[in-house]
């Protein structure tokens, strides 16, 4: 359990970085990150269904300029160890476990977003000292400062990651025995909803005239086409 | 004098670390500067070396796959003005304020609104399948065109300088977004029809139900484009399906009666 | 002529406008009323070739924007406005371009100014213009892009006074 959430910090660290401070790779998408982490702790199918739910849920708040989304990287990393972790210690499994855990999780993407927001706003002081390193000529030590921002993107990954696992691990137990039930007679549709939600977002703010046309007859004649044939 | 080789390619790889501290004071201002301090380096004197540098990290911004072809012009303009060779026709610092805007639009448009939800979309289809390919897919896809930009580019930039800017009216960039997001919309379309279709066949109800999920879904993308968040349609979907689920024979008899 | 977004934004044309705002408001139009950039035929170049061809974008100064959106040329388009500074903003209004409502988008922070909040910042002089713009009636709201919520800026006065 240790190694688990261990392994799921690494990769919150790794992914969390390549998505504002270095690389942009995307393997910061969840799509990415959520198989990779569930690989890692020896179960991919749950990564995959994870990253099929939470992709597309915030694709649609582009990080424009100074603009902030939601930490959807940490949502689908979490949610994957604590899918992975409290399938071995609750006598619980399958679609309803997950629907569980993603419905803690996904509301706690707005603390990554604040985090974030900190430490953009933490690091306007390495302004500041850039500027002294640079006036005494130290030019070491600028180049330093500026990497000093990454520290400040890592905590918060790994702050948005251990507050969503904290969250979940606290929640999900107690909620487990009066969802369960509950929540296998809708199971398949949740988890049919969650990416048609994310598509209507799109939709409705992608920069497309008539998208929601283009996507209707397209849809249509996909759905026509698997039908007939 | 000439900026090895080796130098630009030491600047390349720090512009990989160009946002590790991004703030919302100067933005990639310092990143800008860390980036490209090995070329300026080779190009001033120590005296002259902290005045230059301090210009360099004031507010800058631009998309991140565009500023190696920013770095890299501007090394050249650095370069042309250290030479004293070519009297500079257009100031350093007013260059990087003229490109970085235009450019972030371009790939903002491009990268973030197009070709993001674009090869996600295609990835999907093979996710839904079980494939675990899947997130390979996506990185392949989706890194083709940011790399080939990243790397040519930086090149181009360095090699024509001002004249780099060209690139942007030739190749009407911003209508290439618009037709990538257009796929993309279409590629979002086909997979929901897969997605609902799977479904229905998975649960042995007849088909034509499918084509009912369009009535919600239009609904929902017209509430998002009002500004409505998603995390509030995720909670509006996710407890009507709940509650669907629990009193489904309700709905039934209500229906039939 | 529809007027449906009005904002002050120091990068004028980029990202968030066109990815965020425009499909938002609907606009079919940006227009730009700048000096510095209307005088400069490259960045205008620039700056128009980053937009779509089906937009129409005019950029003007401060002075032919006046005229531009008190004319009939713009008849059924739905227009955004952009400004760089405060300082236009209340030039334009002055001289005869009324509008309703002011977003705040980004101020950057040069030497000497006050932090409002995490993409605006203001000095005395600007905050001045604002409050010109209030008493005449102008709704002045910051909102970044459009999933932002909108705040009246009279309520982010107090941390920029703590900042001077």
């Amino acid at each position: 359990m240790v190694l688990g959430l261990t392994i799921g910090a690494l990769v919150s660290l790794i992914c969390g970085l390549d998505r504002v401070a270095i690389l942009q790779v995307m393997i910061s998408r969840p799509i990415v990150a959520a198989p990779l982490t569930a690989l890692l702790l020896g179960d991919p199918m749950i990564g995959l269904q994870i990253g099929v739910m939470v992709e597309l849920l915030w694709l649609a708040r582009l990080p424009v300029g100074a603009a902030v989304p939601p930490d959807d990287t940490q949502v689908a990393i979490a949610g994957s160890v604590l899918v992975i972790i409290l399938g071995q210690s609750l006598p619980a499994s399958g679609t309803e476990l997950l629907l569980l855990c993603l419905f803690v999780t996904i509301p706690l993407g707005k603390v990554g977003q604040y985090f974030d927001r900190y430490a953009r706003q933490y690091n306007v002081r390495l302004v500041k000292r850039v500027s002294a390193a640079l006036s005494r000529g130290s030019f070491l030590a600028a180049e330093g400062q500026h990497l000093r921002g990454l520290i400040s993107f890592s905590l918060s990954s790994l702050g948005t990651y251990t507050i969503i696992i904290l969250g979940g691990w606290s929640v999900i137990p107690i909620l487990w025995p009066y969802v369960q039930q509950p929540l296998s007679y809708s199971s398949s549709w949740m988890q049919l909803a969650f990416p048609l939600v994310g598509i209507t977002v799109i939709l409705g703010t992608i920069n497309v005239s008539r998208a929601i046309t283009l996507f209707c007859a397209s849809f249509c004649m996909a759905f026509l086409l698997m039908w007939l044939v | 004098m000439a900026i090895s080789r080796r130098t630009r390619l030491h600047i390349w790889f720090r512009l990989l670390l160009l946002q590790a501290s991004w703030n919302f004071e100067t933005l990639q201002g310092i990143g800008f500067f860390y980036a490209l301090f090995p070329g300026l380096r080779k190009l001033y004197s120590k005296e002259k070396l902290p005045e230059v540098s301090l210009k360099y990290i004031d507010y800058f911004n631009t998309h991140v796959y565009f500023a190696p072809l920013v770095a890299g012009a501007v090394l050249r303009l650095e370069e042309d003005r250290a030479s004293g060779s070519v009297a500079a026709e257009v100031e350093i610092e007013d260059f990087k304020e003229m490109v970085a805007a235009p450019y972030a639009a371009i790939g903002d448009a491009f990268f973030w609104g197009g070709l993001r939800p674009l090869a996600a979309g295609v990835a999907l289809f093979f996710a839904v399948k079980g494939i675990l390919w899947a997130p390979l897919i996506f990185l392949l896809l989706y890194n083709i065109v940011p790399i080939w930009i990243r790397t040519v580019f930086f090149s181009r930039g360095y090699h024509q300088g001002l004249k780099s800017v060209e690139f942007i009216q030739r190749h009407k960039l911003p209508d290439l977004a618009i037709h990538t997001k257009e796929t993309a919309v279409v590629v979002l379309g086909g997979l929901s029809a897969l997605m609902v279709f799977s479904q229905l066949t998975e649960h042995q109800l007849p088909s034509w139900l499918g084509m009912l999920t369009l009535i919600p879904m239009i609904m929902l993308g017209l509430v998002a484009r009002k500004g409505f968040s998603t995390l509030l349609l995720v909670i509006i979907t996710v407890s009507t399906i709940f509650l669907l689920g629990l009193f489904w024979a309700d709905v039934v008899q209500l229906i039939v009666f | 002529m529809a007027l449906v977004l009005t904002r002050i934004d120091n990068r004028l044309i980029h990202g968030q406008v066109l990815e965020a705002w425009v499909p938002f408001v609907q606009a079919d139009c940006i227009v730009v009323a700048n000096d510095e950039i209307a005088g400069n035929p490259l960045q205008k170049m620039m700056m128009e070739a980053s937009v779509p061809s089906r937009m129409l974008v005019e950029i003007g100064t401060v002075a032919e924007t006046i005229l531009l959106l008190n004319s009939t040329r713009l008849n059924r388009r739905r227009v955004l406005l952009l400004f760089g500074t405060t300082a236009d903003a209340v030039r334009a209004y002055q001289g005869g371009l009324i509008y309703e409502r002011l977003n705040l988008g980004n101020l950057q922070a040069y030497k000497g100014k006050a932090r409002l909040s995490c993409t605006l910042f203001l000095d005395p002089a600007d905050l001045d213009d604002l409050a010109l713009l209030d008493q005449t009636g102008v709704k002045i709201t910051a909102r970044c892009i459009p999933a932002d919520g909108e705040r009246p800026w009279k309520k982010l006065i107090p941390a920029a006074k703590g900042g001077v």
